[in-house]
């Protein structure tokens, strides 16, 4: 198989979300003699491009989001060992801590979020629903976090996102993550009220926030 | 039908499952199957399509999909599941009418089918959405009794208590539905309509201990009381212990979900095959008399969209066809109040929803996420459409629905916000500001153009 076909490939085995044919033609693509570095870009990261496009486009919708996520996952299980540390440094876009605020059962847009920021080479810990501000903190400082994202569902649960900031100004960590903050009922007002960083009205824009936060991390 | 004692039972003993096996190896591959099994095929260019078969489909599609994957017990990280024969069972025994309400205001909810001539229930009120203070929730929860084509009210959420704010789990939040409870029958009883049924449990109430707290303090048996689902296809203890209260109160459970298009379901197709299979879960986990769906939109936050009018429009006549367990739909519009894409939104869900079956509760506007953004207007000309939509076949409401979506669908992602309702009403009257009654009448004027007969 021609170099670009087989990078066209692995990248129609993301938006397919085949996982058993992903690890099959990164395989191929290895015993080419293909660098690994242009298997992820031009095969798995260029799938994970395509996948974007089509969900932002309603094309495909969040079950195969979340397949192409697995899918990416398999992939890099079969070539990871051959990148070196910093290529994989290079693939991680940040650390994300991810939850539904105390109270709040709701959890299908954070784990939308959570999935597209997946898609965009975040590592996400997603603590679940009814998380505390104190387990939001722990956890980000556990796993070295640069970005806390809190959702809230109800008018009742967004004061426990509040709590999150007031949290982490009481030890002196404010500085330390870049909080956001989204849910239905929570507007750009409230974001600013509570001394979050940023508000997300839909998890496409949380995902370009993130991204933004972190390339201007970047260039600092 | 099966004890509920017998759904407690299969959810404390059903098959276990991880919450992500279930939805990635139970959900997400049946609904791929029976989409593809019955040929669910979403039409862009008819959001009312007139078509039994489609229909029917959708609605088999939906039984054999409830069939395989049952409900999810998150709390238990257990399955509930039913026999085919259990399922026909609860459709064959399911109710088809609720009385609601008491003295003279007590009325029949029944279930309609598509193209019926039978007068649609007509809910009125908030869609959830919240109040920054008791003098608004007051103004419009009495504006809402007077509607004259109203028969029931769900209530706006109390936010703020004597100048604190309500959180979940708090004892404000039990103040907060006990206050709610107190305040909602005062002001039926001042619009002179003290028995008018209240039929959304208690906005400002998450947790079960707080909904049982205003069933001592107004909320009565003859109420409707909303047990939700966790999406999808979910449900946890505090719900089922819910259902377990109002049963033995001897309440009328509304069954309510929203499927989101989008989300696991997918697509349209995956989304109206979900919300028939909620209509059997109604019945069967959460005891419902009756299905109270709103398919909301992952991005939007509305169900206006053309997608979601399909959703809705296909669902109801799958269900309203082939079952006799009444529908009562709830619309979300995008824009907000005093805006004429309000109105416009309004009046196409509700059309596609009378005319293919179902009966409405209008409406959570603006989304129902910004605090004091709705007004009694709204949900007013929505009585009035459901009331003129009689007599409409599909195909009238298919174009009706088409022309109010080419003025409004392209502005929904950046839909007007809108006003307050104490910016286009006088809040001690409730009376809406003159502005806002032109746009009101020139919005009926272009639906009577359309041949809806207002």
């Amino acid at each position: 198989m021609a170099v670009q076909s087989v990078l066209e490939s692995v990248a129609a085995c993301i938006v397919e979300g085949d996982e058993h044919r992903a690890q099959e033609t990164v395989e191929e693509a290895l015993a080419m003699g293909l660098p690994p570095q242009e298997v992820v870009d031009g095969g798995l990261v260029a799938g994970m491009r395509m996948v974007s496009d089509k969900w932002k486009a309603m094309e495909i919708f969040l079950p195969e989001v979340m397949m192409a996520v697995e899918t990416w996952r398999a992939a890099m299980d079969i070539i990871e060992p051959y990148l070196t540390a910093e290529a994989r440094n290079d693939l991680k876009r940040g650390v994300v801590v991810i939850g539904a605020v105390r109270g709040d059962i709701h959890e299908i847009g954070k784990n939308i979020v959570a999935i597209l920021l997946k898609t965009a080479g975040f590592e996400v810990h997603d603590l679940g629903t009814d998380v505390p501000a104190s387990v939001f903190v722990s956890e980000a400082e556990k796993v070295k976090a640069d970005i806390i994202a809190a959702s809230a569902l109800m008018t009742t649960t967004m004061p426990f996102q509040k709590d999150i900031v007031e949290y982490l100004t009481m030890r002196g960590q404010r500085d330390r993550y870049f909080v956001m903050v989204g849910g239905g009922p929570v507007t750009p007002q409230w974001a600013e009220e509570i001394g979050a960083d940023a508000y997300g009205q839909t998890a496409d824009d949380a995902m370009r926030l993130a991204l933004d936060y972190m390339d201007s991390c970047r260039s600092s | 039908m099966i004890d509920f004692e017998e759904i407690v039972d299969r959810a404390l003993n059903g098959p276990l499952c991880s919450p992500q096996d279930f939805d990635l190896q139970v959900f997400v591959p049946k609904m791929r199957e029976v989409v593809r099994k019955y040929e669910i095929k979403y039409d862009d260019a008819n959001p009312v399509p007139p078509d039994d078969d489609l229909a029917d489909r959708v609605f088999s599609a939906g039984l054999e999909f409830y069939e395989a994957v049952g409900t999810y017990c998150v709390d238990s990280e257990r399955i509930i599941k039913f026999t085919q024969a259990e399922i026909q069972q609860a459709l064959e025994q399911a109710p088809s009418a609720v009385h609601l309400g008491d003295g003279k205001d007590r009325r029949q909810l029944v279930a309609r089918r598509p193209e019926s001539d039978v007068l649609p229930w007509c809910s009125v009120g908030a869609g959830g959405a919240g109040v920054s203070n008791e003098r608004i929730f007051t103004s419009l929860v009495t504006a809402y009794a007077r509607l004259p084509l109203a028969d029931s009210i769900t209530t706006p959420s109390l936010t703020m208590l004597d100048g604190r704010s309500i959180s979940a789990g708090t004892p404000l939040e039990i103040e907060g539905a006990i206050r709610t409870a107190v305040l909602s029958r005062e002001c039926l009883r001042r619009a002179g309509r003290p028995g008018m049924p209240l039929v959304n449990g208690i906005a400002t109430a998450v947790y079960g201990r707080a909904t049982i707290a205003g069933s001592q303090f107004g909320f009565r048996p003859s109420d409707g009381w909303e047990i939700a689902s966790i999406a999808e296809m979910k449900t946890n203890f505090d719900l089922l212990s819910k259902v377990a209260y109002i049963l033995s109160l001897g309440g009328n459970i509304l069954a309510e979900t929203g499927p989101i298009m989008g989300g696991l379901a997918g697509g349209p197709e995956g989304t109206a095959v979900l919300n028939a299979a909620y209509h059997i879960e109604g019945i069967l986990v959460k005891r419902g008399c009756l299905h109270h769906p709103f398919p909301i939109h992952m991005t939007y936050g509305s169900n206006t969209s053309r997608r979601l009018l399909w959703v809705q429009s296909v669902s109801t006549q799958a269900i309203a066809r082939n079952s006799h367990f009444p529908l009562l739909n709830l619309g979300y519009t995008a824009a907000g109040p005093m805006t004429r894409m309000c109105l416009y939104e309004t009046a196409a869900w509700v059309i596609a929803s009378v005319v293919c079956g179902a009966s409405i509760e209008a409406e959570g506007v603006a989304r129902a996420t910004h605090v004091d953004y709705l007004t009694p207007l709204e949900p007013r000309l929505a009585t009035e459409v459901a009331h003129a939509a009689i007599g409409l076949s599909r195909q009238g409401a298919n174009e009706i629905v088409n022309r109010l979506l080419e003025k409004y669908e392209h502005h929904i992602p950046e839909a007007p916000l809108g006003s307050k309702y104490q910016e286009c009403f006088d809040v001690e009257s409730a009376t809406p500001v003159p502005e806002y009654v032109d746009l009101y009448e020139q919005v009926k004027s272009e639906l009577r153009g359309y041949g809806l007969p207002l």
